[in-house]
């Protein structure tokens, strides 16, 4: 009895041996850097993804035009870059070449650390810094790792923007037309809230909210006034007259029905999928939107428009490629993005359902990414982009779920919500010292 | 009849129990196999009209799948063995052989276990960065063979100071030295505290998440939880092939457990005969 149980209890411990041997032995093949040969390439973009499609097509190109190398691709997921980044990068695993997100606490962060390569004298050399102004706010950085700065860390392919879809069949139906002004948008939604239909579907528990909020403070702002919120280029009045507009009137289209009281603990998939289902006719939300709701949203006709009479958007440059500073073949990396930045590559990126930065309108031949890119380049040609509400200060997205959800349920007076969203961002200017 | 009416009270509590656990399992289960475009028009909780595989298939050649599983395998049985091993010969000196200052171990050993992972990473991150076994599984089967045996000890060796003397007694009659009696009677007699300590150590180690995300850099290296992590997005989540993905990601750990389960009622039952 004792013996067969000590015998299995051997070949247990043999199998665990040889499979701690077997795991040692799994990583002698890790060299494959510095000679030119290989090109180590991560992101973290679905193989369906306009991005992924147009960067298949990219590395094929690349092995193309460079014999000899192969690319090393792996698609990474997005919590492990988050989580590991610095870690990584501040080790031989670092790859050549990796997306990245931008803003203050993700590329910013990594480039005050140093560990990534400085792309300056690229980008001017080989004709990246031909994308728009507000495009190349999230690529530049200064020492403090703030955007906006004068340095290029990250080379972004493609942009992304808050718009208004919209549901024909029920746009039809209520003889509602397309609005071009604010005023004519708040009539529409009227006409169905006096059918009985509430307008808008919104994700309070999440993003959406504030950015429909933002999109308010954006109809009464100027560059100045976002160069100011964003990038802290001058004061920002909480109670001026943009932040005060945008809470009133948020508030207001909650008292008129607009928005429904309940959408305060919705999140954001629950308010796409309420969308695809024509339970709502609109829906303000990013342009990320956009290839799901084309595969997705099947029982109706749907299309997109600006939100009505602004010149400023809520939207940025996408996430960046960067060229982490221990990388072992800085030059192929470089070879990759300029790829990336060529018009057959970008065109592909547009008619994938993507947003291409130095994209070609008459080279976009699939009609609803042509929709989605004149739109674009409609508020790209006004430099539109007016970044996300969220950046300025670190937790600050919380701060404004709370906010606006204080609106939808109408616990707060709009004057106390833009006092309690004030306090964490003066705080954070006090901060780093601004 | 009493009796009667207050079992069938237990038995619905218990079915309502049941079903409250098992509901989330029902939903992720029927949502894998749903196709997106159900989902978007019909919402999480509606009925498929027909079975979708195609979400489960494209995880699967996605991530390869088959190669997370064999890694997963790989790293949590070789902490079980190891972190069993660990913890017997640390409970022996411990619980039997009664070494001066074991509780002050004990209570170490219940601190180290208390410490959340987070506060280990970046000293293990520069520890393997030294040794060169940053992004290698031997770094995770390392670190997890020890903090699960952190746990083991502490168990194991309450389980040995109540181990029988009068036993440990007549093996060294019999001439039996230390090393003998461990093995052949210490060892077999707990053999059924000894596999429960395995069935956790693996399935504990099958989800872990956190720090094989940060040591395991490699695609080829990853295990099961970290694979599943691909799918979380910045702003998008494909719930339809989430599901899918938690189903592949359950599936393997039930049917570990109902393995283990049913040696575990056996080791049980032979500690009882004798």
């Amino acid at each position: 009895m004792f013996t067969t149980r000590t015998r299995a209890a051997v070949t247990a411990l043999l199998a665990a041996a040889s499979l701690v041997l077997a795991a040692c032995g799994a990583d002698a093949d890790d060299e494959g850097g510095g000679d030119g040969k290989v090109l180590k390439l991560w992101h973290y973009e679905g193989a369906t993804s306009a991005m992924g499609v147009a960067w298949a097509e990219a590395i094929k190109q690349f092995e193309a035009s460079h014999p000899g190398v192969k690319v090393q691709f792996e698609e990474k997921g997005f919590e492990q870059i988050r989580q590991s980044a610095n870690m990584i990068l501040n080790s031989d695993e670092a790859p050549d070449i990796m997306e990245y997100n931008k803003g203050n606490a993700s590329a910013g962060l990594l480039s005050k650390q140093g560990l990534l390569t400085d792309l300056s004298s690229e980008a001017g050399k080989r004709g990246w810094d031909k994308i728009s102004p507000s495009i190349q706010t999230t690529c530049k950085y200064d020492e403090q790792g703030i955007m906006g700065g004068d340095k290029w860390f990250g080379v972004p392919n493609y942009a992304e923007y808050v718009m208004v879809y919209y549901n024909k069949d029920l746009f039809t139906k209520h003889n509602v037309r397309v609005p071009t002004t604010l005023a004519e948008f708040e009539a529409a939604m009227d006409t169905f809230v006096k059918a009985g239909v509430t307008p808008l579907s919104v994700g309070g528990a999440e993003y959406p909210a504030q950015q429909i909020f933002y999109e308010l403070a954006l109809s009464k702002a100027n560059r100045s006034w976002v160069d100011s919120y964003q990038l802290y280029k001058g004061k920002v009045d909480f109670k001026g007259p943009e932040l005060t507009y945008a809470a009133n009137t948020f508030a207001d289209w909650v008292k008129k029905g607009y928005i429904a009281k309940d959408s305060a603990g919705i999140k954001a998939d629950p308010m796409g999928v309420a969308w695809t289902q024509g339970k709502f006719p609109i829906l303000i939300s990013g342009s990320w939107w956009y290839g799901r709701f084309v595969a997705e949203a099947k029982g109706f006709q749907w299309g997109t428009f600006l939100f009505p009479g602004n010149s400023l958007h809520p939207g940025s440059g996408g996430n960046i490629w960067v060229v982490p500073n221990k990388a072992k073949n800085k030059d192929l990396a470089y070879d990759f993005i300029d790829i990336t930045m060529k018009p057959e590559i970008q065109s592909l990126l547009g008619n994938s359902g993507g947003v291409p930065v130095l994209g070609d309108l008459s080279k976009i031949t699939d009609p609803k990414s042509k929709e989605l890119i004149e739109n674009f380049d409609k508020l790209n040609s006004s430099d539109g982009l007016a970044f996300y509400p969220d950046w300025p200060a670190p937790g600050y997205y919380d701060v404004l779920v709370a906010g606006t959800q204080h609106l939808i349920n109408g616990t707060k007076t709009p004057a106390q919500v833009l006092d309690e969203i004030a306090k964490p961002y003066n705080d954070n200017l006090t901060s780093i010292g601004k | 009849m009493n009796a009667r009416l207050s079992r069938s009270a237990v038995l619905a509590v218990l079915t309502l129990l049941v079903i409250v656990v098992l509901s989330p399992f029902a939903l992720v289960a029927l949502n894998a196999v749903k196709s997106p475009a159900e989902y978007a028009s019909g919402g999480p909780l509606s009925l498929p009209d027909s079975l979708y595989f195609k979400g489960l298939a494209d995880f699967w050649i996605r991530v390869d799948f088959g190669e997370k599983l064999f890694n997963s395998f790989l790293i949590s049985a070789s902490v079980a063995v190891l972190a069993v091993i660990v913890s017997i010969l640390n409970a022996y000196a411990l619980g039997i052989g009664r070494v001066r200052g074991r509780g002050a171990f004990l209570v170490f050993f219940l601190l180290a276990n208390l410490l959340p992972q987070e506060a280990l990473v970046y000293p293990l991150y520069y520890l393997s960065k030294e040794v060169g076994l940053y992004n290698t599984q031997l770094a995770v089967i390392i670190i997890f063979t020890a903090i699960q045996s952190a746990f083991g000890t502490y168990l194991l060796s309450s389980v040995y100071t109540a181990f029988p003397r009068e036993m440990l007694e007549a093996a060294a009659i019999d001439g039996a030295g230390k090393w003998r009696t461990l093995w052949r009677v210490v060892v077999p007699i707990s053999w059924p505290s000894l596999s429960v300590l395995f069935t956790f150590f693996f399935i504990w180690t099958w989800n872990e998440f956190f720090l094989p995300l940060i040591f395991l850099i490699s695609n080829d290296k990853q295990t099961v939880p970290v694979a599943l992590g691909v799918l979380q997005g910045d702003r998008m989540m494909d719930a339809t092939t989430t599901s899918a993905s938690a189903l592949l990601g359950i599936v393997p750990a039930i049917i570990f457990f109902l393995i283990f389960q049913r040696t575990l009622t056996r080791g049980v039952m032979a500690g009882a005969i004798k």
